[in-house]
Formats: C-alpha cells, structure tokens, sequence
C-alpha cells in the first residue's frame, strides 16, 4: 500500500533525474504512443490481459508526426532512461503520411543521440497497429529488457 | 587588378539597380573587417574584400528581403552563397529580390586562431608576406605561417572557385594554397570514446554557455530570432536558468531547428564568446542527414529539403523491430 502511494505520487510530479527508481528493477520509460493504432493496440493489449513490464509511462498524442525530436531530448534530459515512440505502420497513418515525417526525424535523432552522449539502445521508434496487441507486449518486454541491460553497465 | 578591385569596379555597374547593398567594409581592428550597407555610388569606395572578410554576410539577407521593397544585393563568398540557397529552396527569400554577387575566395584566416597563438596579446597590425603573416604586437612584431591560421572551413572548401549559384561572379586568380585536411577527423575523436566520456565532454564544454544567444542570432538559417521556442512561456520549454544542461537543451533546439539546413559556415562558432565547439555538432547533423537522405544543404535550389518531404520506402534507414 504505501509502496503504491510513493509511485503515484512520483509519477504525478514527474521524473525526477537520480531519483529513486521505485519498483520493478526500476527504469522509467516514456513512451509516445499515436492515438489511432498504437494507443488502441496498448489498450487491445491491457484488455487482452497480457501480461506487461509496468516501467512505461504513456503519453497518448494524435500522431507519430506530432512527436518533436525534442520531446525525447527533454524526456532524457528529466531522467528517462529511455523513450519509445510508436505509431501506425507506414502507409496505414490516420492522416496518411504522419508517420512518414515521422521516421525520417527520428531516424536522424537516433543517429544524432550517441554524439551528445546519450546511448542509442535508450531510444527506439516501432510501428505497432491497433489489432496487435501481442506485438506491442513484444515490444514493451523487449525494450524494457534493453533499458535495464543499458542501465545496469 | 585584385579580386577587391574588380568587386567594386562590378558594383560601380550595378549599384543603381539595387535598392541596398551588404559588403564589407575596413576596421579599425586590424584583425576583422565590418558589415556594411550601401546605398549610394559614392560609398563604393569603402568596400574591401581580403583575406580576412569571414563573416557570413548572409545574415542580414532575410530580415533586410523583409524591411525593403526592391532588389537586396549581398557579397558573398562561395560558401556563403550556399546560406543564401538553403534560404531560396526553403521559400524563404524572393528570387527575383536578391542579388548574389559572389567574388571567388582564396581562404580566410580566423582571427580567433592568431588571437588564441599569440596568447590573447593585443593585436596592432596584420599583413600578408609570401605565405607568411607578420603581426604585429605591442612590443614586438611576430611571423607566423599562413597556412596554419585560414578557417576551419576553408581546409576542405571545394567551392571556392565555383560558387553553386551567383547573378554575378567575380573570379579570384589567387589560388588558396591551402593543404586540404580530413573534414571528420574531430568528430572520430570524440566518437572513439566511450558514450560517458562524450557525455562528459560536452558537460564540460556546454558548462561554460552562458545562453547569450550569439550563436543562433548570427545565424543565417536560424529565421526565428526572438520568436524562438526557448523565448516562449507557452509551450514552456526552456527555463532561464543558466546551466549545462539548459544550455545543452538549447543547443539540441539548434541542431533540430537545423537538421538538413545548416550550410556550415561555422558563424555560431566563430561568435560564441566561450569557444563552445559548436560546429562540431553542425557537422556531425550535416553527415547525417547525407547519409540518410543524400541531401546537402545549400547545393541546389529545386531540391525539396529532406524533412520536408518523405519516400515510401527509404533506401537508407533500417528500421529495428523489437518485437
């Protein structure tokens, strides 16, 4: 009981950089999840009752165009460990080329990332539709695994 | 006849049709020379174009295409002419308003490097002697050698000659004599490190930023000026604080802002009053974006900049797929 107040009250004030991990290993991740497929397939997956790591914090925005590279800069910056990006498959984007714009400045930020010092495993971008709901628990369980790996060394 | 002859002879021709015009003029600092805007014939007579004439006069272009009604003609070196067509492919300055009046160069010294040689001793006199600059101190008159002191830029210049586009064009005979170097060779120094000593080295760099700002208002590409995000309450990006990691943030702002535009004229640099090696981090966007897009800023001005347009299938990105 206390161990949940604790979390929620962190989670409220926002990350804190070096602050206590909480629980579960520990590692905060930040994900960015498109309104139309990826936000509904994290949901298809909840109610599917499969079964995810509880270190991603989702924050839902219309689409993976409107993910600004530095939203993730300042994500790392307030003491993410990591931040994934997900949206619609390419050519299946609800506004039909979001995601597309999307891919290009992501790319170029996950290139960019290593030069500033910030490890490139710490940021991923998927595509995920609203029917896979096993892939995104893939994916969750898979990025998580990658986060701790990093943070562990 | 001197390069600096024929560029006023030209503007002698031409100065009627402009409405204004940029060019550098003398200083009283032996080591730089002045911006300087034109609008009558017998004004001419200031223009100077030497070897120290390394700022990147197109600066001014966007805001004066915005406050006069006719032509605004700019002298420019060939790099700088690229600044300019970045600016034209984006839309961003009206074609038939700007006159390119690009004079050939033969390298340009960085006043920083000579300052930072001697010392931060004050600087009196600077001349050029076969290869050699004699400077003059106070008390003593010092002989260094050229070929050590030009731009960064101008070690792997391969334009100084031919400019991608210019109304008109003055060639320069004097060949720069320049030893080209490898472009990259800083940037796989610090890529050889370890990710936490880059990060650490950029701590360090970026502990000295004071957000004075210089850099991004020297830049020719970086329109927004005071409308920059950092300025804004609403969204809230960026406190006032002075500190590294804001100043990291801030400087992560440019590099996004700048992403597939810069031209890498190496302005922000040369104006950071703490030597901040902020070029580097233009240079390491700048090979991203050409081996990802295949795209160089300021070589073409029909070329769609890369993240304004998009591919179905993009040739050079390899997507991960953690699932």
């Amino acid at each position: 009981m206390n161990n949940n107040e604790n979390n929620t009250l962190e989670a409220s004030n926002g990350f804190s950089p070096g602050g206590d991990p909480g629980k579960n290993g520990g590692v905060k991740i930040v994900a960015f999840l498109c309104n139309w497929c990826s936000y509904a397939g994290a949901d298809a997956a909840g109610t599917s009752r499969l079964r995810q790591p509880e270190n991603i914090r989702i924050i839902r925005l219309p689409c993976s165009g409107r993910v600004n590279p530095l939203f993730i800069i300042k994500a790392f910056n307030q003491g993410a460990d990591g931040v994934l990006v997900s949206g619609c498959h390419p050519n299946d984007c609800h506004y039909s080329e979001g995601n597309f714009y999307a891919r290009r400045r992501l790319e170029f930020l996950k290139e960019f990332l290593p030069f500033i010092g910030i490890d490139k495993r710490r940021f991923s971008y998927q595509w995920v539709s609203a029917s896979e709901a096993q892939k995104w628990q893939n994916v969750v369980i898979n990025f998580v695994k990658r986060i701790e790996d990093v943070h562990a060394k | 006849m001197t390069v600096e002859d024929k560029l006023k002879e030209k503007i002698n021709e031409i100065i009627d049709d402009l409405d204004l015009l940029v060019g550098y003029s003398a200083s009283e600092l032996p080591l730089k020379v002045n911006p300087v805007f034109i609008k009558n014939r017998e004004d001419v007579k200031n223009l100077v174009f030497n070897k120290l004439c390394i700022n990147n006069l197109a600066t001014y272009i966007y805001n004066l295409s915005k406050k006069i009604k006719g032509t605004a003609g700019i002298v420019l070196k060939p790099c700088d002419a690229s600044s300019v067509i970045q600016l034209l492919s984006e839309g961003l300055l009206d074609r038939e308003k700007t006159r390119m009046i690009v004079a050939g160069c033969s390298g340009v010294f960085d006043y920083k490097k000579i300052q930072k040689h001697l010392g931060g001793q004050k600087i009196i006199s600077l001349e050029l002697e076969n290869g050699n600059l004699e400077v003059g101190t106070i008390n003593k008159k010092n002989t260094l050698k050229a070929a050590d002191f030009y731009a960064d830029k101008c070690y792997w210049c391969q334009i100084y000659n031919k400019p991608p586009l210019y109304d008109d064009f003055i060639e320069n005979d004097q060949e720069p004599g320049i030893q080209p170097a490898d472009k990259y060779a800083d940037l796989e120094i610090i890529e050889s490190k370890s990710i936490e000593e880059i990060m650490n080295y950029w701590d360090g760099q970026f502990s000295r930023c004071i957000r004075c700002y210089a850099c991004r208002n020297v830049c020719p590409l970086e329109i927004c000026q005071d409308r920059c995000i950092t300025n804004l309450d609403e969204p809230y990006w960026q406190s006032q604080r002075i500190n590294t990691q804001e100043g990291k943030f801030f400087q992560m702002i440019r590099v996004m802002h700048l992403a597939g535009r810069c031209t890498e004229c190496g302005e922000c640099e040369r104006a950071c009053p703490k030597n901040i090696p902020l070029a580097k981090l233009m240079k390491k966007s700048a090979q991203i974006v050409e081996r990802l897009f295949d795209y160089k800023a300021g070589q073409e001005i029909d070329k769609k900049p890369p993240f304004l347009t998009f591919k179905d299938v993009e040739q050079n990105i390899k997507e991960e797929n953690l699932s």
